[in-house]
């Protein structure tokens, strides 16, 4: 069952770091997140966005970037559930309660990322879960699985040691606008 | 009770391996094979969507049955048995009438079991089997076939120091092999792609090439020119294992850069650094791209060209470059299941097409395997690589002409979507006495048809890969349940179709999974069941050896590399690499320049779509609810037009709308359209055909065959002269 409590001991943070340098912008991460998580069609807990091309033919650039939720350690959307229904698990990943969720949307607008959604079909705000689910089995998330470039990994930002870490020394990954100060536990290595 | 079965996806012709968890009968996840070479565990959206597919309400579950006018929508479900009797009835009674090369049969890109199909035409009697190869492969595998007896299709690319990605966009068609790319890229491997629009591809690469639709002849040829002018060639090689050489560097003189540069749009010091690159990195790899198939006119030439270009380089059959695999040398393989012998010689003369459209007809293809046999012992199989030509057989079909076409099998393909001049495919499928179509869902084709039969799809059918009979390697997987409702197989369809026609000795297999083992008992395994072989192996490769001309010689009638290509010659062919220029071009059609400013490409893709299929699947309809058209935004502004508009596309052959996408990834006098397209939720009956004439590009290509490719009767989607304009109103 999901650990929808806070606090205790801290033993890891999960984490991912996202290759746009590899990314070609499939949509595998958007249709198998939403097979994973049994969402209507028209529910994305990731997306993929084409950027460019930038430029003027032929002197032109292009990436694609896939977000979803961002699991912010300093996460607005948790500081702002009126019903506590947002909350940091221990391992840093930020889920929505569904019991407690009376479908409020402040979240949604507190979110600076945009990622949170609201559920036609149940009232409830739902968003990236990072495969918790999965992630307590020992699996990785689907979006990981799928990936056939191989553009997406997840692991422990709390361990030095770990490859998501190296990785993301190794190239100097950041992520997506930190200047908004809510730590996000996604780095991507940019294109 | 809760199992894994290891299947493999079918949704593109990578077959990567798929786990399926089947828990009391029903699928209930699918997720990558972590051990198969192909994906390591992943999956693209298609394969991603494959229990959306397997459930999807409008699958065909039941045989159907034309009862009303063709093309009304009415049908009533019918047993298999009797749908089978009457088709088979049918065909026996055309056949005594009109001969069995009345009986044609048409299929997509690779998704079945294709022997199967050859071998009951074969029994038949009718060389009329029909596929999308002129168009996909087949130029560039034949003429490197004939240059050096069977095709380098397997780049070695991580031993590469340069990859040439020509017409070809892996990072939205073959995702495993884009992986491969950005892999080698890391390691320091030199990418340049060719390709007129900025795709995906392209922007990963170290360079990129930004050549003007259709001209990819000319800069091949341009490369040839630098790479011996500059003295850059495997002079060793050269002398040691080929012909032809002297011959061609007379030839190339004339192709300088500067020629190409006015046809290519690329500039001279562009195309000299690009080919200095390709020449001086050793190893370095050509891989195939479909784009150079549908050049039409010169689809031939511009792979005789680049096939000559890997072999004065000396990149043929060597660690990192282009390997060349060879048949497997025990487990049985297409060809030798297909029973070419058992068509005789007079009907062989009757394929269509095969009067003009040579090489990959009778008359090559007995030249090739005549070559394939004293070398190889085997030869490529006669399915994809030995077919009639469609643009000849729709219009026997329409006009009677040369002889009557009165019956086509449509199995793994739409070919209202699949091939060019739409409208003749229609009068022709209209004009038919019996269609049959074996199909998942009702297309604009199927509801033309007086059967529509139910396919299983990949979760329901064992799949065996062997990369269209053609690979040293085979890779098995098994079915992870039953065929749901009335769906079959394509090889039970072919010999419950053969048994009733009297070939009842030749289907000795019940099951698709008895034809496998038959096919993998030679490898001396001793298996029980195909399913072991699956559990226990599930792959076998030929052991991995280069330079094969060293130890096996060379399947050419001089037995050396043909740089001038004698069977070109022996069917009356230019045997050297040569300029065609494009049919469709303001260079060929001056005349029509000023009607028709743009150049249109009309092959372009969607990631999740696969060709025509996927429209019906919701969940990969909402990333693409409407085809595309890419426009410059330069063209955009001239023509007042905004994103999202719907805009006409006219060439002189048809119009069709598209929506408008503005990108600076195709130059501003080039257009390019999406492939592919029919709107399943559209009113299904003729004439409105699910909107089959609405956006099919298709529609907008021509298919004269005086357009198509001299050896090989591919049409021509690249480079298509065209206008486009704004839709007003309700039009």
């Amino acid at each position: 069952m999901p650990d929808f409590e806070s606090g205790g001991e801290r033993l890891m943070h999960w984490g991912m770091l996202i290759d746009l340098k590899k990314c070609v912008g499939c949509h595998a991460c958007t249709i198998a997140c939403q097979n994973e998580h049994n969402l209507p069609f028209a529910m994305k807990y990731c997306k993929v966005a084409k950027v460019g091309p930038v430029g003027e033919y032929p002197n032109i650039t292009a990436y694609n970037i896939t977000t979803g939720c961002m699991h912010c350690a300093d996460a607005p959307c948790v500081d702002g559930c009126p019903t506590g229904a947002s909350r940091h698990r221990a391992d840093g990943i930020v889920t929505v309660d569904p019991d407690k969720c009376v479908g409020c949307l402040f979240c949604m607008v507190v979110c600076p990322y945009g990622v949170r959604q609201l559920n036609e079909e149940n009232g409830i705000v739902e968003k990236c879960t990072m495969c918790f689910n999965r992630l307590d089995e020992g699996l990785v998330t689907r979006c990981v699985e799928t990936c056939q470039l191989q553009a997406r990994s997840v692991g422990d930002l709390d361990d030095p040691d770990s490859e998501l870490v190296k990785q993301i020394r190794k190239h100097n990954a950041q992520p997506l606008y930190s200047y908004l100060g809510t730590k996000p536990s996604i780095y991507y290595i940019m294109p | 009770m809760s199992e894994i079965k290891k299947t493999a996806c079918h949704f593109c012709h990578m077959n990567c391996g798929m786990l399926a968890t089947v828990e009391n009968g029903v699928v209930t996840k699918v997720a990558g094979d972590p051990e198969h070479p192909f994906n390591a565990g992943a999956q693209c959206p298609r394969g991603a969507s494959a229990l959306d597919h397997l459930t999807h309400p409008n699958r065909i579950n039941y045989p159907l049955k034309r009862v009303g006018e063709r093309g009304s929508g009415q049908f009533k479900r019918v047993a298999w048995g009797e749908a089978l009797d009457d088709i088979a009835a049918r065909l026996a009674a055309l056949k005594a009438e009109y001969g069995a090369e009345t009986i044609a049969t048409t299929g997509g890109t690779n998704r079945t079991d294709d022997f199967a199909r050859r071998r009951f035409f074969n029994l038949l009697g009718s060389p009329n089997v029909v596929h999308t190869a002129p168009v996909c492969w087949i130029p560039n595998f034949l003429t490197e076939a004939a240059s050096y007896g069977w095709a380098a299709f397997d780049p070695e690319i991580m031993g590469a120091k340069c990859v040439v990605v020509w017409g070809h966009n892996p990072g939205a068609s073959y995702l495993p092999e884009m992986r491969g790319l950005l892999q080698a890229k890391a390691n320091g491997t030199k990418i340049i792609v060719i390709d007129p629009v900025y795709s995906e591809t392209a922007a990963k690469a170290d360079l990129w090439l930004p050549i003007r639709p259709g001209s990819d002849n000319a800069l091949a040829l341009a490369w040839l020119h630098v790479i011996i002018n500059e003295g850059l060639c495997d002079y060793q090689f050269i002398d040691d294992w080929t012909v032809g050489f002297e011959e061609l560097s007379d030839r190339v003189e004339e192709y300088t850069p500067d020629w190409a540069a006015e046809k290519t749009g690329i500039s001279p010091e562009l195309i000299m650094e690009s080919a200095r690159i390709y020449a001086l990195s050793k190893p370095a790899c050509i891989q195939w791209g479909v784009a150079t198939d549908q050049l039409g006119r010169g689809s031939s030439a511009s792979a005789q060209a680049r096939v000559a270009l890997r072999i004065i380089c000396g990149n043929l059959d060597v660690p990192g470059g282009d390997v060349m695999p060879g048949p497997h040398p025990t487990f049985i393989t297409d060809w030798e299941l297909e029973l070419n012998d058992m068509l005789p010689a007079e009907q062989r003369a009757k394929q269509l097409g095969s009067d003009r459209f040579k090489l990959n007809s009778w008359p090559g293809y007995q030249l090739l395997t005549d070559n394939m046999l004293r070398v190889w012992g085997k030869s490529i199989p006669a399915e994809w690589f030995c077919e009639a030509n469609p643009s000849t057989v729709f219009r026997a079909m329409a006009t009677g002409d040369p002889y009557p076409v009165k019956a086509c099998i449509v199995l793994a393909n739409n070919p209202l979507v699949s091939y060019a001049n739409s409208k003749l495919v229609y009068k022709a499928l209209k004009n038919l006495e019996l269609l049959v179509a074996m199909e998942y869902w009702m297309t604009p084709s199927a509801m033309l048809a007086d059967y529509v039969l139910p396919a299983a799809s990949w979760l329901e059918r064992p799949v065996m890969t062997t990369t269209y009979g053609v690979s040293d390697w085979l890779i098995a997987s098994e079915k992870a349940i039953e065929p749901m409702f009335e769906r079959r197989t394509d090889t039970e369809f072919w010999r419950e179709l053969g048994l009733r026609l009297g070939q009842a000795e030749y289907w000795p297999w019940e099951t698709d999974e008895e034809v496998f083992k038959y096919r993998l008992d030679p490898l001396g395994l001793e298996l029980e069941s195909y399913e072991e072989f699956v559990q226990c192996y599930r792959m076998h490769f030929a052991e991995r050896e280069y330079q094969k001309y060293q130890t096996k010689g060379v399947a050419t009638p001089s037995g050396k590399i043909e740089l001038k290509i004698s069977i070109f010659e022996q069917l009356g062919y230019d045997p050297l690499p040569h300029y065609v220029e494009p049919p469709f071009s303001h260079e060929a059609r001056p005349e029509l320049a000023a009607q028709y400013p743009l150049s249109l490409v009309a092959g372009g893709g969607f990631m999740p779509f696969f060709h025509s299929e996927h429209r019906e699947m919701t969940r990969i309809r909402l990333l693409r609810p409407y085809p595309r058209v890419a426009i410059n935004p330069a063209l955009a502004q001239q023509l007042a037009i905004k994103e999202g508009d719907w805009l006409w596309i006219e060439t002189p052959t048809g119009k069709v709308k598209q929506t408008a996408f503005i990108t600076a990834a195709v130059a501003p006098d080039v257009v390019q359209a999406e492939r592919g397209w029919w709107f399943p939720e559209k009113e299904v009956k003729d004439p409105e055909l699910m909107g089959v004439f609405e956006s099919n590009i298709n529609v907008c290509v021509d298919d004269d065959p005086d357009t198509c490719d001299e050896l090989c009767g591919s049409f021509c989607s690249r480079g298509i002269m065209c206008r486009i304009s704004k839709v007003e109103g309700n039009d």
